[in-house]
Parts: C-alpha cells; structure tokens; sequence
C-alpha cells in the first residue's frame, strides 16, 4: 500500500482560522441550511473557539444532510465502523459535496488523494479531526477480504470465524455468517445447534490477531510474526444472546495497551442490533520479526491475492476456504 | 421500411402540465403568458413570458425547487439537474405512462433517447461565479452536467436507464425538430425500435433576455397580445420553456403492445438557407427546401396537406420568410391548407419548440381539430393569402406539416398522418 506513506508523511499544517464575523455566521447558516440546528450550533462554535471537540458533530450533520432520508437512521445508532459506501450510499459524487461543504464550513483544504482512503465514518472523523489539530493521520482502515484473511491468518478453515475485516490502527470489525456447516455444530447440542461462546471467544481473538498483524503500529524495521501470537487469557466474559445458523456475527475489537509482549483487546459481537457477547479483556501474546525476514511464502501470498482479480478462485483452491466465502 | 407511429406524449407547458390541460388550451386557445415577475424591474423592458405554472426553480439549488407531489424525484437525481431537466424528467413518467411502457421497455438496446435544450444559462452562471468567488475546488461537483448544453440527455439517459442511442441536438429552435428527424431515420434504418424525443428549455430570465439584444422579443406588456404570429402589429417572440416528450415506436412495436398511437411520423426533410447567422432568408427559401424534401420522403402531395404547425414566432421578419416559403411549396393549393402558430399560446420555446408543437400535432391528428391562430385580428399584407382560421376547428384530419428554423438558417419540416 504505498499509497499510505503518501499520507502519513508529513503533518499537515494547524488551521489558523479568522476572527469570526456576523456576515460569516449568516453564511454559515446559508451553507448548513440543509443540516440539522445542532451542526450549525457545533459549526459556529468550532469557527469562534478552534475547538477540535466541534468538529465531530459537524462532520455528521454534513454527512447525514447528503445521505438519503430513510438511511439517516444509520447514523444516528453512531458507529464509526459505518461504511460510506455500502452502508450510507454515498458514490464518489457525493463525497465530494460533503467535501465541499466541510471545507467551506471548517475553513480547510482538503485534496483527493487523501480522500480515497476514507472508507468508514470513523475514517472521516478521525480524518478531519487530525488535520484540525495537526497531527499525522493514522493508517486508514483497510477492507480485508476472505482471501487476504485466510492468506495472512495462522488459523485456517476449518477453525477461521471471519468472512471479512476492516482493520485500522485503532480498531478492527469483522463478520462471520454462522453457516450451520460448522463441525462442532452437529455435537453442540443434539439436535439444537447453537455456536458456541467460546468459538465466539475465539472469533474476537482472531480478529484480534488479523488486528496485530495488518494494522498494530510496530517497531521500525520489524513486523509481527503469525507464528508468535498466542492466547493467554480473558476477563470480563458475557454472552447475553444465543446464536445459532443463519446469524451474522458483527465482531469489533479495540486495542487497550499493548506492550510488547502482551497486547490487551476489548471485545464485542453483536447480531443486528442485539448484544450477543462482550470480553472486557482478551490478551494475546505476540512476537515481532524483522522485516526484511518476514515469512516470505505467506507475504508473497498476500500480494497475489491483493493484486489478481481472480485471486478468489486461486486462494481458495482448498475447499474449506471456499467454504469459508461462501458462508 | 417500418413504420413509425407517436405513441406517448408528455407536457410541461405554459398552456398545461398534462395531456388534458393542454388539448383543452389548444381547442379554447387559451395562452399561458403571464407578466414575469424577474422582468418586473424597469431597466427590463421585455414584461411577458410564458410562465411555467405549479413549478418553482428559481434557485440554483435543485433542493429549493418546488414541483407537484406527484412528481417523486431523489436528490441523488434532483441535484445534477437543470430547471429544464426537472420539467423533462416530470414530462418524461407522463409519456413513459402515457404510452404504457414497462421498465424493460424502456431500458433496452433498442430504446434510445434523443434531447435538445439550451443547456442552463441559468446555472452555468451561478457556477463559474462560485469558481471565481470560491475558487476552483469548491466548485459543486456536478456543475458541469446540470448547466451544460448537454444536460437533459445526460440526466435523463442515467435517470431512466436508457441503453440505446443518444445524445444532443443542437441548432437552436430547430433542435429539437432535428431530433425527430433523426430518430426516424434510426427507427427507419432498424438501429432502434423505439425513441424518446425530449425538448427542454428553462425559460427564465438568463435563458430569454439574451434575445432582448437581438431585438427579437416582443416589449408587449399586455399578455393577451404579446405573441401573435402573422398579425401587423406582432413585435417579437414571447419566451417560454418547459419540456415536451414524445414516444416513437415502430409499427412491430406498436403491435406487439397493442397500443393505440397518436399518429404516423411519415417524413422528414432538412435545408439550410446558407444566408446569415441569426436573419432567415427573406425568400425562405431553406425552409421551402425542407418542406419539399420532406414531402417528397413521406411521399404526399402538397395538395394532400390539411394543416401546417408554423414556425411563426411572432418576429417580423421570420414570419414572412416562413409565409414566402409556404406560398412556393403550396402553390395553387395554399388556400385549402389551414396554416397557424400555436406560438401564440405558448411562446416561443427555443430548443422546446420542435418537439412541444409535434406533440400538438400528434393531439390534433388523434382528436381531429386544427388549433387556430389566437390574438390574430389583422393580417400582415406580407403574409397575405395564406388560410389563417382565427378559431379552432374540429374537424378530423390526415396531414400534418410542422415546420421548425433556427440560428444560421437550418430548417426542418416534419411530416404527420392520422393513424387509423
């Protein structure tokens, strides 16, 4: 991805806005008049103070006035794992309105290259508040498909519970479709299929692990080995829904410490809306490499599959991959 | 060869936003001018337009507009759209309805859609003043396909999934003629087997005063006398915009759906006068050109002909040239050809006006009447004997000629039968 170096290389520059004057406020009004009131407010309150705190709220309203009415929804259940494109509709176009309204509303410049990265609402945020307060912007969450997953994973089908995953350096989601394939299902219970928590456990554990290896910040010159990570424990465990064949499990994951070599994760999976299972706590151990002596054979594996549009049907040669996609 | 019959009309006019409406404007002769409040101003000295009535786009932001609720339009479609476009996306679902066509109808390879407006003056205005005062990159990223000439078919092909030909026509009042013209050529030659034919145009301040320099509009400030083709006292044109659709099909099609078409589309002809960029030929010789090639095509004598859709937009000189041109097509026959201007209800709508008087065509063929010429009381002697029924008359009948010119001389004629 060399197109993130391009982004994380220098910091941009603090916005120095001017004095805020009437005729402003009755621009901005005239520029937000499709918004909520509550964006304006977040909006004016961000020109006269330079809070960075403002600007989330501004952000969403801009978003929410461009996505259409019956999807609005979406937004206000905020998670940042929300995608632009397929969960809120926004094409190309659209982004490009909300650009043009943030950067008028903010006072800020911002060029297409950065914009392609952003794939989520937590991107955006997390985008914008960056360039407001200056800081470097952080890795920008990456979509990994089946055939990356199971290309840099050390587990494998038939014990890999991830469909998909999006990975930043804050956080990682991921999904997996309880097929009623599953081996374990035909034992657990008789005649009663229901996935069990400590599976689900170890779902959250391998999006942890996907975490540590495509977007944990690492030392310079080291990367983390596959053949390092490894369980040491969990607290906090609930499991407040039962799950069975044909749900969709809605992993997430956020990093609490990491030092190395123990790394600390907090938990959850929801089904819809509904809670299915929260760890307070999950610790991994994990080891780094250097680089340079990264394993090769899986590395290589990754760029065939990134790079070939057919990699689908060449990665996942081995059947329970295909499986694993088609669940 | 197949033939290609009219089977769906749809309206945004000054005279009525529906098929109803405006068969009703055209028996009774009602006009659509209003004083045009933009035009209330002194230093404005034109005062009448022909007024699009229960839509509001005087805004250059789509989402401000206001149109009948009938109407559901996104804002993912709303927001490339130019005034024009809105009245061409309302009047394309009425044809779309009108001829009682499924979505696969309408989206296939062989469906085709061909368009003519004025682009948005209107808008391309607003947008390059955000580029100078804003910048370049705040520009409103779809600025481009809601203003420039190409826009209605842009939107429109996206809109309604169009797979077929299309694309834009050009010649000022006579595009959206030329757009017929051509569409019967492709559904003649088997490229397509059914066409939409879309006229558009604003028909607000940024697209009618530029006229006002040419000294082409009439400064009439009485609406009921503004626009009167062929009479001594006309003055100019009345502005106007709105859209117009009609639906051509073949006669394979026509079949295959069982629908009941409004009329033939039997030929069409085109010349130009090679004479000036703006000025007719006094002669009309282009538009006789036109209309002797376009007779000749659909095969009918001009002794055949019960009715011609003028031209006539009420100027001084483009009436006369067009009346010159009429008396070397029609010879000895020129009085028993009722000849009007139905321009002067609607006003003139530029790149509209081929395609709107079409469809008046259409409904005069199917209801059998000929709209008279309204607010014509004395005869200009330089348009003397042609027939000019002052009311409307209601009486079934066979041939229609439209005639429709614009800038640098082009001149269409297109040629209508009464489907039986």
């Amino acid at each position: 991805m060399p197109d993130v170096v391009s982004l994380n290389s220098a910091p941009t520059k603090p916005v120095l806005p001017k004095p805020f004057a009437p005729e402003d406020e009755s621009a901005l009004r005239e520029a937000l008049k499709r918004c909520s009131p509550s964006t304006f407010e977040a909006a004016v309150q961000f020109r006269k103070t330079s809070n960075p705190d403002h600007v989330p709220a501004v952000v969403i309203g801009v978003i929410e006035r461009f996505v259409e009415p019956d999807l609005r929804i979406k937004l206000k259940e905020a998670d940042d794992d929300l995608r632009l494109i397929e969960d809120l509709g926004i094409d190309s176009l659209t982004m490009m309105e909300i650009v043009i309204l943030v950067e008028d509303v903010l006072q800020m410049t911002i060029n297409n290259d950065e914009l392609r990265h952003l794939r989520t609402v937590g991107d955006v945020k997390t985008f914008i508040d960056c360039k407001i307060r200056g800081l470097t912007l952080p890795k920008p969450t990456k979509f990994i498909p089946i055939e990356h997953i199971g290309a840099v994973m050390p587990t494998q089908p038939p014990f890999l519970f991830l469909n998909e995953a999006s990975v930043s350096s804050t956080s990682a989601s991921g999904k997996y479709k309880i097929s009623g394939q599953e081996f374990f299902l035909q034992g657990h219970f008789k005649d009663n299929p229901v996935m069990p928590a400590s599976i689900m456990l170890e779902a959250l554990g391998q999006l942890a692990v996907l975490y540590l290896l495509e977007g944990a910040p690492t030392e310079p010159g080291k990367a983390v080995s596959p053949q390092m990570i490894f369980f040491t424990g969990c607290e906090g465990v609930r499991a407040h829904r039962i799950c069975k064949p044909g749900d969709v499990l809605s992993l997430s994951i956020k990093p609490k410490r990491m030092k190395m070599p123990l790394a600390t994760f907090e938990g959850s999976i929801r089904v819809g809306k509904e809670k299915a299972i929260i760890a307070e706590e999950i610790t991994l151990t994990f080891g780094f490499v250097d680089a340079v002596n990264a394993p090769v054979a899986i590395e290589s594996n990754v760029e065939t599959a990134a790079k070939l549009p057919a990699a689908g049907e060449t990665a996942a040669d081995s059947l329970p991959l295909r499986v694993a996609i088609n669940a | 060869m197949p033939r290609v019959f009219i089977t769906g009309l749809g309206f945004v006019t000054s005279i009525g936003n529906d098929r109803p409406a405006v068969t009703q404007s055209l028996r009774e002769l009602r006009h659509g001018f209003e004083l045009y409040p933009p035009f209330l101003k002194p230093e404005i000295p034109v005062k009448v337009v022909g007024t699009i009535k229960e839509f509001s786009t005087n805004s250059p932001d789509p989402e401000d507009w206001t149109f009948p609720n009938r109407y559901k339009i996104k804002r993912e479609l709303l927001r490339s759209m130019a005034p024009n476009g809105l009245f061409a996306h309302c009047a394309m679902l009425q044809a779309v309805a009108d001829a009682n066509l499924s979505e696969a109808d309408v989206s296939n390879p062989g469906t085709g859609l061909y368009a003519a407006s004025g682009g948005s003056p209107y808008l391309t205005h607003h947008h390059h003043e955000r580029l100078q005062k804003m910048g370049v990159m705040r520009c409103s990223p779809l600025g481009i396909v809601a203003s420039i000439v190409g826009t209605l078919n842009f939107n429109l092909v996206a809109a309604f999934k169009i797979r077929g030909a299309s694309c834009g026509f050009s010649s000022a009042c006579a595009s959206s003629a030329h757009a017929i013209g051509f569409a019967l050529d492709d559904l003649m030659l088997g490229r397509q087997n059914r066409m939409f034919i879309v006229g558009a145009e604003d028909g607000n301040a940024d697209a009618i005063l530029p006229f006002a320099g040419m000294r082409t509009l009439s400064l009439q400030t009485d609406p009921n006398i503004a626009s009167r083709p062929f009479d001594a006292a006309r003055d100019g044109f009345v502005g106007t915009g709105g859209a117009s659709v009609l639906v051509l099909e073949t006669e394979a099609e026509v079949l295959r759906r069982g629908v009941r078409p409004y009329a033939e589309l039997i030929g069409w002809g085109q010349a130009s006068d090679g004479y000036n960029v703006a000025i007719s030929h006094p002669d009309g010789g282009g538009s006789a050109a036109a209309m002797n090639l376009a007779l000749h095509a659909a095969r009918v004598n001009p002794s055949e002909v019960d009715y011609v859709n003028a031209h006539a937009t009420s100027t001084l000189i483009g009436d006369i040239s067009e009346a010159r041109a009429l008396r070397s097509v029609f010879k000895e026959s020129l009085n028993q050809v009722a000849v009007s201007s139905t321009k002067a209800l609607t006003g003139h709508g530029l790149s509209l006006a081929g395609a709107m008087e079409s469809a008046f065509c259409a409904l005069a063929l199917r209801d059998g009447f000929l709209p008279g010429n309204a607010h014509l009381t004395k005869v200009d002697p330089e348009c003397a004997g042609l027939n000019l029924p002052t009311s409307t008359v209601s009486q079934p009948i066979n041939i229609v000629v439209k005639n429709s010119s614009g800038f640098g001389g082009a001149n269409v004629a297109l040629v209508f039968k009464r489907a039986l």
